[in-house]
C-alpha cells in the first residue's frame, strides 16, 4: 500500500477528530519538546563551561566574581558582588607567595575580526591576557610567540589568533606579521594558537588573545569589567595550600568580614567539573523522565485514536478484505498511519524545542554566560524521530492487528 | 455444461445464537460452469447471502465441500483466500461499498494495488474498466458526486478490473430505481455475453429473468434449479 495514501489518511483522522488528536499530538509534542530542549540547553552549557574547564590547567584554581553556573544560587546577590578589577587582581598576584604562576584575563564574546576584505564569523571570543596566560592555562602557541610582559605593560596592539581566524582571514598566507582589525583598532598578529578542535562540535579555536591592558582600554565597557584569575599551584600537594592562601588574600582584598561568606568564587578544576556534571546530569534525568512519561501517555492516546479510526473505518476494512487485501497489508496501512501521527506530533515538539532552547541560549548569552553557544541537537532530533516511530509501531500494533483480524462479513455489514 | 468453476457438495452453514442453532444453509449441492449466468432467488432469510459469501471465499461452511476451480477451499489459508478474492472473484454489493474519499479511478485501481500491479498499468487497466461501464468521463469524480446508478457501475468496473473468473453480485439493484436497475442488469448481460460468469442474488422476479439459470432457495435448501428460457 502506498505510504503517501496512508499519510493522507492520518491527516484525515486528525481532521475528523480535532480535539482528541490535537491533545494527543500535543502530548507527543511536549515529550519531544522536553527532551530536545533539555538536551540542547545542557549541551550549550556543557560547551560554555567545558571551554573554561578545558583551558584551566592541572592543579589550578579559577577565581571569578560569579560562578560559571548560576542556577540554584541567588542571582540578585551575585549581581551585587563588586567586580574583581584588574588592579585588585594585580595586587592579589603580588601577595601570593606559594606560587608565581598567576594569570589575569577577561573575556568578551561576539566580535568580528577583519583583515583587508576578509572577515570572520561574528562570534569570535576576544580574550584580554597577560604574559603568563599561556603558561598557567592549557593553551599553547603553535607558531609565532606569546605576548610579553613589556607588551602588556605598554599596551601594545598585538594579537594571538585561533585556527578558525587563520582559516577565515589568512587561508593562503602566513598570518604572522599581518594586520587585523577589531572594532576599528588595528593589531599585529604575533602568534597562532595550537588548534584544540571542538568540544562536542563547538570550536575552541574561534578566539583572539590581546594584552589585557588593551582589552581594558577598548573593549571592557561592552562587557563585564570583572577579570578572571587563574592560579596554578606548584604541584598536587600544594594545591590545598595555594587554595587556602588565595582565599585568604581575596577575602582581605575584598574586605570580607570573618563571619561573612566569600563575595567571589574560587574553585579547583575538579570542583568545577564535579559541580557542573552533577547539575547537568540531574537536570537531564528529570527532563528525560518527564519527556518519556509524556511520550508514553501520548502513545496511549495514539492507540485510542487508532482504535477509533479502526472502528470508524470498519466497513472500509471489510471492502478492502473483500477485494483481496491480505492481513499484513491492513496491518501495514494502520501502522503507517499511526507512525505518521506520531511524527506529526514529534515535528511540532521538535520545532518548539529547538526554538525555545535557541531562545534560552541567546538569553543566557546576553545576561551572564558570554561563552555559551547554541548547539543544534542533531543527535536528539534523530533520536526523537526514532522514538516517535517506535511509539507509532508499539502503540499502533494492537489497533492494526484488530483491523486486520476483523471478520470481513461482519465488517461489510457494519453501519 | 462446460468445466465447473464452482462445485459444492452437501454444504451446511450453522449459526449458534446462545442455545439456539440457526441453519442458514442445509445440505446445498450445486455446480456452476464457465460463462454461466445464474440468479439465486428466495425469500428474505432463505440463505442467499450466506451462500454468496461462501462462494466468494469471505465465509467458510460449517461442513460440506467447496471446490473452486478444482481446488479445495477448506485447505486454503488466509493469504490464499485473499488472493482468490483478489484475482478470481469480483464482488458487487447492494450498497456499492466504494471508498468515499477516493475518486472513481482510485476505487477501481484498489484491487490492482493488492494484486501488486504497477502504478501505470493500474491506471491503464482501471481506465479501461471504467470505459467498459461507460464512465470514461467520470474518472476523477468521487462517489458523492455520482448518481446511484453511476456508483454501482464504478463498483462493477472495480469487480471486473482484475479479469476474474466470476462476478458475484448480492442484490445489485436493491438500492436503485427500476429504470436504473434495468441499465445495470443489461450491463451484467453484456459482461456475460463477453464471456464472464455472473452469479447474482435477487428477490425480484423481473431482475432474475435476465439470467439463464434460476436457483430458488427456501429455508437454506435448494427448492428448484431451472434453466430460464425467457431471456
Ligand atoms: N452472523 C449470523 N449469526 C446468526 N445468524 C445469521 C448470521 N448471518 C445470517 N444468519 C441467519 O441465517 C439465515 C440466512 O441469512 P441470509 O443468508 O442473510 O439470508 P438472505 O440473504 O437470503 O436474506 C437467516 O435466518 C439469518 O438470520
Ligand atoms: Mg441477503
Amino acid at each position: 500500500m502506498n505510504v503517501f495514501e496512508s499519510i493522507l489518511l492520518a491527516l484525515d483522522a486528525v481532521r475528523s477528530q480535532k480535539l482528541r488528536s490535537g491533545l494527543t499530538l500535543l502530548s507527543i509534542g511536549i515529550g519531544v519538546f522536553g527532551i530536545i530542549s533539555a538536551t540542547s540547553i545542557m549541551g550549550a552549557f556543557q560547551l560554555a563551561v567545558n571551554g573554561q574547564l578545558a583551558d584551566l590547567g592541572e592543579n589550578s584554581l579559577l577565581i571569578q566574581r560569579t560562578p560559571s553556573i548560576n542556577f540554584g544560587t541567588n542571582w540578585a546577590k551575585m549581581r551585587r558582588r563588586k567586580n574583581i578589577t584588574y588592579q585588585q587582581a594585580k595586587e592579589f598576584r603580588d601577595r601570593v607567595s606559594t606560587t608565581s604562576l598567576i594569570a589575569i584575563s577577561n573575556t568578551a564574546p561576539g566580535y568580528i575580526i577583519k583583515a583587508g576584505q576578509e572577515s570572520s564569523n561574528p562570534d569570535v571570543s576576544l580574550i584580554g591576557i597577560d604574559d603568563l596566560y599561556t603558561v598557567v592555562n592549557a593553551v599553547s602557541i603553535s607558531s609565532g610567540r606569546s605576548i610579553t610582559e613589556a607588551e602588556v605593560n605598554t599596551s601594545r596592539p598585538v594579537a594571538i589568533i585561533g585556527q578558525d581566524i587563520v582559516t577565515a582571514l589568512f587561508p593562503n598566507i602566513d598570518p604572522i606579521g599581518q594586520l587585523i582589525t577589531i572594532k576599528s583598532q588595528k593589531f599585529v598578529v604575533i602568534g597562532v594558537l595550537q588548534p584544540k578542535g571542538g568540544v562536542l562540535g563547538q570550536s575552541q579555536d574561534n578566539r583572539v588573545l590581546i594584552p589585557i591592558t588593551v582589552f581594558n582600554k577598548y573593549y571592557t565597557w561592552e562587557w563585564d569589567a570583572s577579570v578572571d584569575i587563574a592560579v596554578k599551584a606548584l604541584n598536587k600537594q600544594m594545591l590545598p595550600v595555594t587554595l587556602d592562601e588565595s582565599t585568604g588574600i581575596m577575602r582581605s582584598l575584598r574586605s570580607v568580614k570573618p563571619w561573612q561568606e566569600n563575595n567571589f568564587e574560587i574553585d579547583t578544576n575538579d570542583a568545577l567539573t564535579g559541580q557542573f556534571s552533577g547539575f547537568t546530569t540531574a537536570l537531564l534525568v528529570v527532563a528525560w523522565i518527564s519527556g518519556l512519561g509524556a511520550l508514553v501517555a501520548a502513545g496511549i492516546g495514539i492507540m485510542n485514536m487508532m482504535l477509533v479510526s479502526v472502528k470508524e473505518r470498519t466497513r472500509e476494512i471489510g471492502v478492502r478484505k473483500a477485494l483481496g487485501a491480505r492481513k499484513r497489508w491492513i496491518v501495514r496501512q494502520f501502522l503507517i498511519e499511526s507512525i505518521a501521527l506520531c511524527q506529526l506530533g514529534g515535528l511540532t515538539g521538535m520545532i518548539g524545542g529547538i526554538a525555545i532552547s535557541w531562545g534560552i541560549t541567546m538569553l543566557l548569552r546576553s545576561f551572564n554566560m558570554p561563552t555559551i553557544t547554541y548547539v543544534f541537537p542533531t543527535g536528539t532530533v534523530v533520536f526523537s524521530v526514532v522514538i516517535c516511530t517506535l511509539i507509532g509501531i508499539g502503540f499502533g500494533l494492537y489497533p492494526a492487528w484488530r483491523a486486520a483480524n476483523l471478520d470481513p462479513i461482519e465488517a461489510l455489514r457494519y453501519e | 455444461m462446460s468445466k465447473a468453476i464452482i462445485d459444492i457438495e452437501h454444504l451446511v452453514k450453522r449459526y449458534e445464537m446462545g442455545d439456539e442453532e440457526v441453519y442458514a444453509l442445509r445440505d446445498v449441492s450445486l455446480t456452476i460452469g464457465d460463462n454461466e449466468y445464474v440468479a439465486i432467488m428466495g425469500p428474505s432469510g432463505s440463505g442467499k447471502s450466506t451462500l454468496m459469501n461462501i462462494l466468494g471465499c469471505l465465509d467458510t461452511p460449517t461442513s460440506g465441500k467447496y471446490l473452486f476451480n478444482g481446488a479445495n477451499v477448506a485447505e486454503m489459508d488466509d493469504d490464499d483466500l485473499a488472493s482468490i478474492r483478489n484475482r478470481e472473484i469480483g464482488f458487487v454489493f447492494q450498497t456499492f461499498n466504494l471508498l468515499p474519499r477516493a475518486t472513481s479511478l482510485k476505487n477501481v485501481e484498489l484491487p490492482l494495488v493488492y494484486a501488486g500491479v504497477s502504478a501505470e498499468e493500474r491506471t491503464r487497466r482501471a481506465s479501461e474498466a471504467l470505459a467498459r461501464v461507460q464512465l470514461a468521463d467520470r474518472m476523477s469524480h468521487k462517489p458523492n458526486e455520482l448518481s446511484g446508478g453511476q456508483r454501482q457501475r464504478v463498483a462493477i468496473a472495480r469487480a471486473i478490473v482484475t479479469a476474474p473468473c466470476i462476478i458475484l453480485a448480492d442484490e445489485p439493484t436493491g438500492n436503485l430505481d427500476t429504470k436504473t436497475g434495468q441499465d445495470i442488469m443489461s450491463l451484467f448481460s453484456d459482461l456475460w455475453k463477453a464471456g464472464n460468469t455472473v452469479i447474482l442474488v435477487t428477490h425480484e422476479e423481473d431482475v432474475a429473468q435476465h439470467a439463464r439459470r434460476i436457483i430458488r432457495l427456501r429455508d437454506g435448501k435448494i427448492e428448484s434449479d431451472t434453466q430460464n428460457h425467457h431471456a
